[in-house]
């Protein structure tokens, strides 16, 4: 009976040890044996990661977070153990973040090149490279920071909002439906306006095409004559020109000085010229106001009207004497 | 105006019993020293056992027995509490879960609160009616019928013959049976969640492995530990200190049964403030 207890207690006990230890193991994912590598990253701040968190890679569960220990430089490190099996992405980094809305952490093994476009995870990674055979590493925001910032963000709308209240009454809503109507009507014309001109626009836009081509043509001419300036000055022709043109550079100087020359000349005749004038228009002058001989003759119409019937005379004597001329002379011979 | 019968508590005063303040503070003084005598004869029996733990010639060859009688026997009635109490948890998890959180949550609800609390609890408040009331029994039996005062007359010391297997017994096979409980506990809310439940076993297993930690085991087992200790030594003393006859014997069984469960409470408290409060685990 004696052995009999002793034997059943043993058993009881040896099993429900066993049991509890094994099922412990087993829910903890312990590594008996080391069948599992090892990673190392480091951190600034592991938030509210914890030891047996998960570890994963592209959203696969790869393995579990072993330890968690400080380090020295105001370093936290995380030790991870993988299945042997993963591997790792190229260029790795480790974000730590939360892997649900109820304080799950996980951590996320990804290459550099998908890290998220966020400066604080780029600096924490940059910060954080450099640590040998230990991956950088980043912790991102926990839901109750990004609720944090909601919440100011969700006061600054609230803020914004009640000022709209206060700014937007009736008079405002019915100035505004009266702007929208004006704003449908003028998009109506505009969009008429753009039909109508679309053909114009169609047009200029070919003109504009002929003209970029022609601009091309020309760039490819003067790609030719730049061509042939480089040929011809290869060929000394640029000397030869450059000689002529200093030689006209002389004409030029020599016949500039001539026309100085008649440019004076011209001066004096128009001196000359001037005097002339200013004495033909006293003389002007004179005419008009009757003085002289010839002032007189211009001026007097008796003179007129005397020489006028003088004519008249003379006709009539002309006249007569050809139809007699006898009358008036009278040869004699001896 | 007051009078003397406004404020002090009335008694009769038809006999012209007055409850002076003198009165009040001595009742609170006799139940105060009441409490500390109690706790003064726990020390002292407590620490005479310890002492008796030092004649192991006595006590070594029936300890396997009691372990039997208080662990192994206890088993069944340890792991049926706590068959059910993982079944009724994991639905009434995945009741309070409907919507709002993540069905795999009942996995983490189903550990953390069998390893932690319910099995040691509700085991050591199953077997506080079970042994304690035995051990309060037995002795008490024992002592009215003068069979303790033979032993002492044969040289026998009775804390060595009959207080440490027991309590012995108690501190190793309650974490057992708890930790059988633990398991069994955890693996019918597995199965209810399986059965039961739209949960996966994947699922189940990934809410369990969530936050499980040594330290939940560890402290769970610790706490029957002293569950253990606590019941057999209020039975042991109940027990040795029972007197009148089958009344005696009786009232000893039942105050043995009411001291431990409150004991065992008062323990699940002490350990939540003094262990689990402020550990990082």
């Amino acid at each position: 009976m004696k052995r009999s207890n002793d034997f059943l207690v043993g058993a009881i006990v040896l099993a429900v040890i066993l049991t509890l230890t094994g099922a412990t193991l087993w829910v903890k994912q312990t590594d008996i044996g080391e069948r599992r590598s090892k990673v190392v990253a480091r951190f600034r701040d592991v938030g509210n990661a914890r030891v047996g968190n998960a570890v994963v890679i592209r959203g696969v569960r790869a393995g579990t977070i072993e330890a968690i220990e400080l380090a020295r430089g105001g370093w936290v490190h995380v030790r991870m153990n993988l299945d042997r099996s993963m591997q790792l992405p190229s260029s790795p980094v480790v974000l730590l973040n939360e892997s649900s809305l109820f304080g799950e952490w996980q951590a996320t093994i990804t290459p550099r090149s998908a890290l998220p476009h966020d400066e604080t995870v780029q600096a924490q990674i940059g910060e954080s490279t450099g640590g040998g055979d230990v991956l950088p590493g980043a912790t991102l925001p926990d839901i109750a920071r990004l609720t944090a910032v909601a919440g100011q963000i969700a006061g600054d709308v609230a803020n914004v909002a009640g000022r709209v209240e206060v700014a937007f009454d009736e008079r405002a809503a019915r100035e505004l439906r009266g702007s929208i109507r004006n704003f449908a009507e003028l998009s109506t014309t505009l969009s008429h306006t753009v039909r109508t001109h679309a053909g114009d626009l169609d047009t200029l836009s070919r003109g504009l095409q002929s003209a970029v081509r022609s601009l091309n043509q020309t760039a490819a001419s003067a790609a030719q004559i730049a061509s042939r300036v480089d040929s011809s000055s290869s060929a000394g022709e640029i000397h030869q020109i450059v000689d002529d043109m200093s030689h006209a550079a002389a004409e030029l100087r020599r016949t500039s000085a001539q026309v100085r020359a008649m440019s004076e000349q011209l001066s004096a005749t128009q001196g000359r010229l001037d005097t002339f004038l200013t004495n033909g228009d006293s003389v002007l002058v004179k005419l008009n106001s009757g003085q002289g001989s010839l002032g007189l003759l211009l001026n007097d119409p008796s003179l007129y009207r005397n020489g006028d019937s003088l004519l008249t005379q003379l006709r009539g004597l002309v006249t007569e004497v050809r139809a007699n001329p006898k009358k008036f002379v009278s040869v004699r011979i001896f | 105006m007051t009078n003397a019968s406004t404020v002090l508590p009335e008694v009769s005063l038809g006999a012209r019993r007055v409850l002076r303040p003198s009165r009040a503070l001595s009742s609170i003084g006799r139940v105060t020293r009441t409490g500390v005598e109690g706790l003064g004869a726990l020390a002292r029996f407590t620490m005479r056992t310890f002492e008796a733990v030092r004649d192991i010639g006595t006590w070594g060859p029936l300890t396997t027995l009691h372990m039997r009688r208080l662990g192994v026997d206890s088993m069944p009635i340890g792991m049926f509490i706590a068959l059910f109490t993982g079944i009724v948890l994991s639905l009434l998890a995945s009741y309070s879960f409907t919507g709002a959180v993540p069905l795999y949550f009942v996995g983490t609800l189903v550990e953390k609160t069998i390893t932690m609390e319910l099995a040691p609890v509700l085991t050591g408040l199953a077997l506080a009616g079970r042994v304690g009331a035995n051990i309060a029994a037995e002795l008490g039996t024992m002592r009215v019928t003068e069979q303790i005062d033979a032993l002492e007359t044969l040289g026998y010391d009775p804390h060595a013959y009959l207080v440490v297997p027991r309590v012995l017994s108690g501190v190793v096979m309650f974490p057992v049976v708890v930790g059988a409980a633990m398991v069994v506990g955890v693996a019918s809310g597995w199965i209810a969640s399986i059965g039961l439940l739209n949960l996966s076993s994947a699922d189940f297993v990934k809410g369990v492995r969530l936050f499980f930690s040594g330290f939940d085991v560890r402290y769970g087992l610790v706490k029957s530990g002293s569950f253990g200790l606590m019941v057999t030594l209020i039975g042991s003393i109940r027990g040795l200190k029972a007197s009148g006859g089958a009344e005696g014997v009786g009232r000893a069984a039942t105050t043995a049964v009411v001291y431990s469960a409150v004991a065992i409470l008062v323990l699940d408290a002490f350990w939540a403030v003094t262990w689990l409060l402020g550990s990082d685990r």
